[in-house]
C-alpha cells in the first residue's frame, strides 16, 4: 500500500508540474491582458497536435517536436491576439473583461471544433520521448513521466529566469503593474501584450506536447486542464507565476493522493477534478485571495 | 529663436456627442516654461493626453521637432522625447523608489543599468528622495509620488516635459519644493509645460501662459497681458 502511494504521490507530482505551466502561462496572460482567457485549454490541445505532426509529418525528434509545438502555440497565440484582441487596447472599447471573456471563449470552441473536424474525434497518440521504465525499488515510473517532469520544470525555471532576470521580463512587470506609467517611459505596451499572449501560449502548448505520449491527444482533451488552471490560478493567487506553480503542484498531489486513497477505487477517477475544486473551496475560505494573492493583479 | 518641440495646428478632440477640444494652435520651443490653465472641463488633460500620444485626435496635426506625430503610441512620443506626469499619480508600486528610475532604460536600446543607476542616483539626490530608494513606490507619501514621477520622467532625458497638476493635493511646503526644483531644472534647459489650476504657483513659475476654456484657447502670452485679458476673466469669474 505505502509502495502504491508513493507511485501515486510521484504521478500527482508530475502531472501537478505540467499543470504548473499550464497556469503560469493562464497567469501571464492574466496579469498583463487583464483577460481570462478561455482559449487556453484549446492551445494546450493544439500544442499536442502540433507536436505529433511535426513528428509524424516533418519527422523530426519527439523531444524537438515540443520545442517545435512551442513555437508554434506562440505563433497561434500572436496570431489570435493581433487579430482578435486589439480592441481591448483601445479606450473607446467599453467593457474589456467581458470583450476578453466572450472572444477567448469563441476562440475556444472554434479551435476545438477545427480540431475535431481536422485532425477527427479518435484519439492520437505521439511517439514516446523515451521508451522504458525508471525503477528505484519499488517506485516505478515510465521515463516519459520523468521526461515530461523534466522538460515542465525547465519551462518554469526559463519562465522565472525570464521575468526576474531579463529587460523583456522587467518590462512585462512594469506593463502589468501601470500600463499608463510603462507607454510614457518609451515601453511598447502593444509589443508586450503580444510578447505575454505568446508566451503564454508556448507554455499551454508546451505542456500539450508533454501530456500527448501519456494520456493521447484529443480535440477536447484542454476541457479539463484548462478547468484546472483557473482553479490553480486562483489558489495560488492571481497574477502570482510563483503561486501558480505551487498551486499546480498541490492540486497533482492532492488529485492523485484522492485517487489512491478514496474508498471506492471504481469512482475515484471521475471525483477527482471535483476534489481540486474542493481544496479551492476550502483554502478560500481560509485564504480569499489565495496562496500569494494580493487585492491587486499585477505579474509576480 | 530657440527650436520647435511641439507644434499642433487645428488640433480637436470628440467624445461622443462633446467637442472637448476644437482647432488648437498651440507651440512651445526649446527652454520655454509654459503654464496651461483653464477652468475645469475647458481641455486641458485632453490636451496633454492628445501631446503624449494617449488620445488620438479626430482632427489636427500634431509636430514634434518637425516630425508628424499624429497617431503614434504614447510610448513613441516618449521615445521622441515627450515626457510627462499624471493628475493622478501612476506609479509602478510595487517596485521600490530606485527600481521605477531605472524602468526607463528598460526601454532604451543599449542602455546599461551600471550608468542607468548612476543617473537615477543624481536625479532621486536632486529631488531629494536619494535616502528612500530602496522604499517600495506605494509606500511612500502623495507628494512623494508625485516628485517620484518627476524623476522617473526625468530619466528620458526629455527635451519637453508636460506636468499634470503638479500642485494638486499637495502641501504648502512641497508645492514651494516643486517650484524650486521645476525652476532648477528649468534653469539648466528643460522645457516644461505645466497644467494646474494653482493659478499663484503658475505665475511665480511660467514666463507664458495659455488660457483654455470649453476647448479653445482664448489667451496667450505673459502672465501680465493674460491677467488681464478680459475673455479670460470672463470664462473665470464671468464678468
Amino acid at each position: 500500500m505505502t509502495d502504491y502511494i508513493l507511485i501515486q504521490a510521484l504521478n500527482g507530482l508530475v502531472i501537478g508540474i505540467i499543470y504548473a505551466v499550464i497556469a503560469a502561462g493562464l497567469t501571464v496572460i492574466f496579469s498583463i491582458l487583464r483577460i481570462v482567457n478561455f482559449a487556453h485549454g484549446e492551445v494546450y490541445m493544439m500544442g499536442g497536435y502540433f507536436a505529433y505532426f511535426a513528428i509524424s509529418l516533418l519527422g523530426i525528434p519527439p523531444m524537438a517536436g515540443v520545442v517545435f509545438a512551442m513555437a508554434a502555440s506562440f505563433a497561434l497565440s500572436v496570431l489570435i491576439e493581433r487579430t482578435l484582441l486589439t480592441p481591448l487596447y483601445s479606450p473607446t472599447t467599453e467593457r474589456k473583461g467581458d470583450y476578453g471573456i466572450l472572444v477567448t471563449f469563441g476562440i475556444s470552441i472554434f479551435l476545438r471544433n477545427i480540431a475535431l473536424i481536422v485532425f477527427g474525434p479518435y484519439p492520437l497518440r505521439p511517439p514516446s520521448f523515451l521508451t522504458g521504465a525508471l525503477i528505484l525499488g519499488p517506485l516505478i515510473m515510465t521515463w516519459d513521466r520523468v521526461f515530461d517532469a523534466g522538460a515542465a520544470i525547465a519551462m518554469l525555471v526559463f519562465l522565472l529566469w525570464f521575468m526576474h532576470r531579463t529587460a523583456w521580463g522587467e518590462a512585462l512587470n512594469a506593463v502589468s503593474q501601470s500600463r499608463e506609467s510603462a507607454a510614457i517611459v518609451g515601453i511598447n505596451d502593444q509589443l508586450f501584450y503580444m510578447l505575454a499572449f505568446g508566451l503564454g501560449g508556448a507554455l499551454a502548448g508546451g505542456a500539450g506536447a508533454l501530456v500527448g505520449p501519456i494520456y493521447s491527444l484529443s480535440p477536447s482533451m484542454g476541457l479539463i486542464p484548462d478547468t484546472q488552471a483557473f482553479a490553480i490560478v486562483i489558489l495560488g493567487g492571481m497574477g502570482s507565476v510563483m503561486g501558480s506553480i505551487l498551486a499546480g503542484l498541490m492540486i497533482g498531489v492532492s488529485e492523485s493522493m484522492f485517487v489512491a486513497l478514496f474508498p471506492d477505487p471504481s469512482r475515484s477517477l471521475t471525483y477527482a477534478q471535483a476534489f481540486s475544486l474542493l481544496v479551492l473551496m476550502v483554502v478560500l475560505l481560509v485564504r480569499p485571495t489565495g496562496f500569494f494573492g494580493r487585492i491587486h493583479t499585477a505579474l509576480d | 529663436m530657440s527650436a520647435l518641440l511641439i507644434e499642433t495646428h487645428a488640433l480637436s478632440m470628440r467624445f461622443g456627442g462633446i467637442l472637448a477640444v476644437s482647432e488648437l494652435d498651440f507651440a512651445v520651443h526649446a527652454g520655454e516654461l509654459v503654464g496651461l490653465i483653464g477652468p475645469n472641463g475647458s481641455g486641458k488633460t485632453t490636451t496633454i493626453n492628445m501631446l503624449t500620444g494617449h488620445l488620438v485626435p479626430v482632427q489636427g496635426e500634431i509636430m514634434v521637432r518637425g516630425v508628424r506625430a499624429h497617431g503614434q503610441a504614447a510610448s513613441a512620443y516618449a521615445t521622441m522625447g515627450v515626457g510627462r506626469t499624471f493628475q493622478i499619480t501612476q506609479l509602478f508600486g510595487r517596485m521600490t523608489v530606485l527600481e521605477n528610475m531605472l524602468v526607463p532604460g528598460l526601454a532604451r536600446p543599449g542602455s546599461k543599468k551600471a550608468g542607468a543607476t548612476r543617473a537615477a542616483r543624481r536625479h532621486l539626490e536632486f529631488l531629494g528622495l536619494a535616502a528612500l530608494e530602496n522604499l517600495p513606490a506605494k509606500n511612500l507619501s502623495g507628494g512623494q509620488q508625485k516628485l517620484l514621477e518627476l524623476g522617473r520622467a526625468l530619466m528620458l532625458e526629455p527635451a519637453i516635459l508636460f506636468l499634470d497638476e503638479p500642485f494638486a493635493g499637495v502641501n504648502p511646503f512641497l508645492r514651494d519644493e516643486i517650484i524650486v526644483l521645476v525652476q532648477k531644472l528649468h534653469a539648466e534647459g528643460r522645457t516644461f509645460v505645466i497644467v494646474d489650476h494653482d493659478i499663484e504657483a503658475l505665475q511665480r513659475l511660467v514666463h507664458r501662459m495659455v488660457v483654455m476654456a470649453r476647448g479653445r484657447k482664448i489667451a496667450d502670452g505673459t502672465v501680465e497681458d493674460v491677467r488681464h485679458d478680459q475673455e479670460v476673466l470672463r470664462a473665470y469669474a464671468g464678468f
